[in-house]
């Protein structure tokens, strides 16, 4: 038969299929492992954690009970102490408290979530639209703005960060936290919009023109027959290009890093990761559920594209 | 509905002109089919009334009203695809109302309508598929269907037929001049099969290079084409075309002297002009002599030798040598031939047709045109 493989090379193209998956996962499982060990574990190499330990997940999604503080009882005799101000009281109170050392993981998930958010409907929408132009529509230097799109991505993000900000330092966008938040949106639709209108353009060519002939017979204006007939057609694209837009959002660090500096309430993710991770005291635990918490929704949402991704919607509309 | 009116219309991409002068009157409630080879600019003609093509130079009216300008949607025009173009996200029953939901029509016309058209084309129990699900006969159905629910002023039809098997198509064709009939549809049928053109047009259009060769009944095509190429494209098998030197009144080849004053609508004074003529005689008039009732306006082809029998049951076509030219000739089944066998055939005069060697055209008699 054809193509019929002998034992030795199956273990041989499985053992190097296997290494490949184990070089890529491994990373992931450490992460995983780490943020459920319990501090006293955390020099053991093992994947496999000794105690389940969860309360770094716990702490960072707010389910930890409040701490009791613990004074001691000089100073609770000091706090007895009806003279002292209420105000006296908290400070030497939080000197007790870890209050310090709370990391505010769920307000920086909420700033990444909306900000990716908002990218990724605001790019698949602008994209759809521009990529409809170039796929169907026939106009001068059509082509030129077709590749040009493409050029954002021949300049790196490095060589652009402090242009850009100098410009929404210049047109004042950078002197409020929502201005800053505005200008890193614009960088974010400026960064997804090549490839999400590259992605859109190739699947609206697989669509017949005579769909949207027969919608044009039917009654519907050319506008009308994008919205009724190829947008619904083009869902699982629409929502593949929107997962993409979503996740380069969610993971961009380097914009975010410049233009968010001053802003420690609207930190995103990848930002508050870096700050975690250069902490003077390293508590692996909750470093590791911090990334994999951070991780998780970009899983979700790959697993969710790629289910979409395999159905063709335009099947039996035309005879080929 | 609505008549229709070609006026000089041109099409050209860049310098290549598609279609070339068209005129063409379709009168309310008339069925005109557009028939020619590919590339001879029928279905650019039919998207230009649809309006998804632009027109280069004329006009084209509707209900005499000029609609060069109009966008397709504006049109009032119902149109069924060569390949179905259904919408492939909508149940079969959704496709069917698209169109009228989108001409705002009350829930109540639309149910009647639906319940209509899914009657006529035998589409209820597949309402709520979805166009995958069904096959090539059902979806095509469902594509008459959409264009049929529609209260369109004229309706088109860009080679409905071409993807369905010999029988299905068949039974669509009948189907479709049924409908036709039944609600006096204008129509503009656009196919490349002779067969399709000649039993649904009420008038045929042959078409060849963007022009028109021919506009008429079908059977004035048929009896009557005004060339050699609507003579041999229209009928099945294609007419016999035999080159004939003029001697007197005599029309000759091989041993066979016609007598060109029996042959009907011939101007002998204008064919003594010409030293040779195209004699035309179609398969389906050759009679085997020994079947057929003597007449005195039969000619009489004695000698033939027969290199192929086909036997199609009620008919069978033979092959021969005429003039120098492979010509067929269609018998029925009383007619027992064989091949290699030497027979006799004869013609009435009546149907033979001239043709001028030089500019292809029929050679008639003016007057009885």
């Amino acid at each position: 038969m054809m193509n019929k493989r002998t034992p030795l090379q199956s273990v041989i193209l499985y053992t190097l299929v296997l290494a490949l998956v184990i070089f890529c996962v491994f990373p992931f499982l450490q992460i995983l492992s780490t943020s459920l060990k319990h501090p006293i574990d955390w020099g053991n190499p093992s994947l496999i954690p000794r105690i389940l330990h969860l309360d770094a997940y716990k702490e960072l999604l707010g389910l930890m009970p409040a701490k009791e503080i613990d004074v001691p009882a000089s100073i609770q005799r000091l706090l007895d102490n009806p003279a002292l101000s209420a105000e006296k009281k908290q400070m030497l109170l939080a000197k007790f408290s870890s209050g310090g050392d709370v990391f505010p993981f769920g307000r920086y998930m909420l700033n990444t979530f909306v900000i990716s958010f908002i990218t990724g409907i605001c790019s698949t929408f602008l994209a759809s639209l521009a990529a409809y132009a170039i796929a169907r529509l026939r106009f001068p230097a059509q082509s030129l703005m077709a590749n040009g799109v493409l050029f954002v991505y021949m300049v790196g993000g490095v060589l652009l960060m402090v242009p850009l900000y100098q410009m929404s330092v210049n047109v004042g966008l950078a002197s409020s936290a929502g201005g800053t938040i505005f200008s890193l949106f614009l960088i974010y639709l400026i960064q997804t919009l090549p490839v999400a209108m590259y992605m859109l353009g190739n699947y609206f060519r697989t669509i017949p023109f005579s769909l949207e002939e027969a919608a044009m017979m039917d009654g519907c204006s050319r506008v009308e027959a994008f919205w009724r007939i190829i947008m619904p057609l083009s869902k699982p694209m629409l929502f593949t290009v929107f997962i993409y837009c979503f996740v380069i959002a969610w993971n961009e660090y380097l914009f975010a890093s410049v233009f968010l500096k001053q802003y420690q309430d609207f930190h995103t993710l990848p930002l508050a990761l870096q700050t975690l991770f250069t902490s003077k005291n390293a508590i692996w635990d909750r470093i590791m559920a911090a990334s994999m918490l951070t991780l998780l929704p970009v899983i979700i949402c790959f697993m969710l594209a790629n289910r979409h991704l395999s159905g063709g919607l335009t099947d039996g509309g035309v005879k080929g | 509905m609505s008549s229709v009116i070609l006026r000089n219309v041109n099409k050209s991409y860049g310098n290549l002109p598609i279609v070339k002068n068209l005129n063409l009157d379709v009168k309310d409630g008339e069925f005109v089919v557009l028939v020619g080879p590919s590339g001879c600019g029928k279905s650019t003609t039919l998207r230009m009334v649809a309006g998804l093509e632009d027109i280069t130079q004329g006009d084209i009216q509707i209900g005499n009203k000029t609609i060069n300008d109009l966008p397709p949607h504006k049109r009032n025009i119902a149109m069924v695809f060569q390949n179905y173009a259904l919408y492939p996200h909508m149940s079969v029953r959704e496709n069917i109302v698209f169109g009228l939901k989108k001409s705002g029509a009350d829930a109540d016309t639309i149910k009647n309508k639906l319940a209509d058209v899914s009657e006529m084309l035998k589409l209820n129990e597949y309402l709520d598929r979805k166009p995958a699900d069904l096959s090539g006969g059902q979806r095509q159905r469902v594509a008459m269907g959409r264009a049929l629910a529609r209260d369109a002023d004229v309706y088109l039809f860009d080679e409905p037929l071409s993807n369905l098997d010999a029988k299905l198509r068949h039974h669509m064709r009948t189907e479709i001049a049924r409908i036709q009939h039944q609600y006096n549809m204008t129509a503009i049928y656009v196919t490349h099969d002779q067969i399709e053109a000649m039993t649904l047009g009420d008038r045929v259009v042959v078409m060849r290079d963007g022009i028109v060769e021919q506009v008429g009944t079908p059977m004035d095509i048929y009896l009557q084409p005004t060339n050699t190429f609507v003579a041999t494209f229209i009928g099945s098998p294609a007419m016999n075309l035999i080159e004939a030197k003029i001697e007197g009144e005599e029309l000759v080849f091989d041993n066979y002297r016609l007598p060109a004053t029996k042959i009907a609508n011939v101007d002998m004074h204008s064919l003594r002009a010409h030293d040779s003529v195209l004699v035309g005689i179609r398969p389906d008039f050759f009679e085997d002599s020994t079947l057929s009732s003597p007449s005195d306006n039969l000619f009489e082809f004695n000698n033939i030798e027969v290199n192929l029998v086909e036997n199609l049951g009620f008919d069978k076509e033979i092959l021969f040598k005429l003039g120098g030219e492979d010509a067929k000739a269609r018998l029925d089944l009383r007619s027992h031939v064989k091949r290699q066998e030497h027979i006799s055939l004869s013609v009435d005069l009546n149907r033979v047709l001239l043709f001028d060697t030089s500019t292809q055209g029929m050679l008639l008699n003016a007057g009885e045109v």
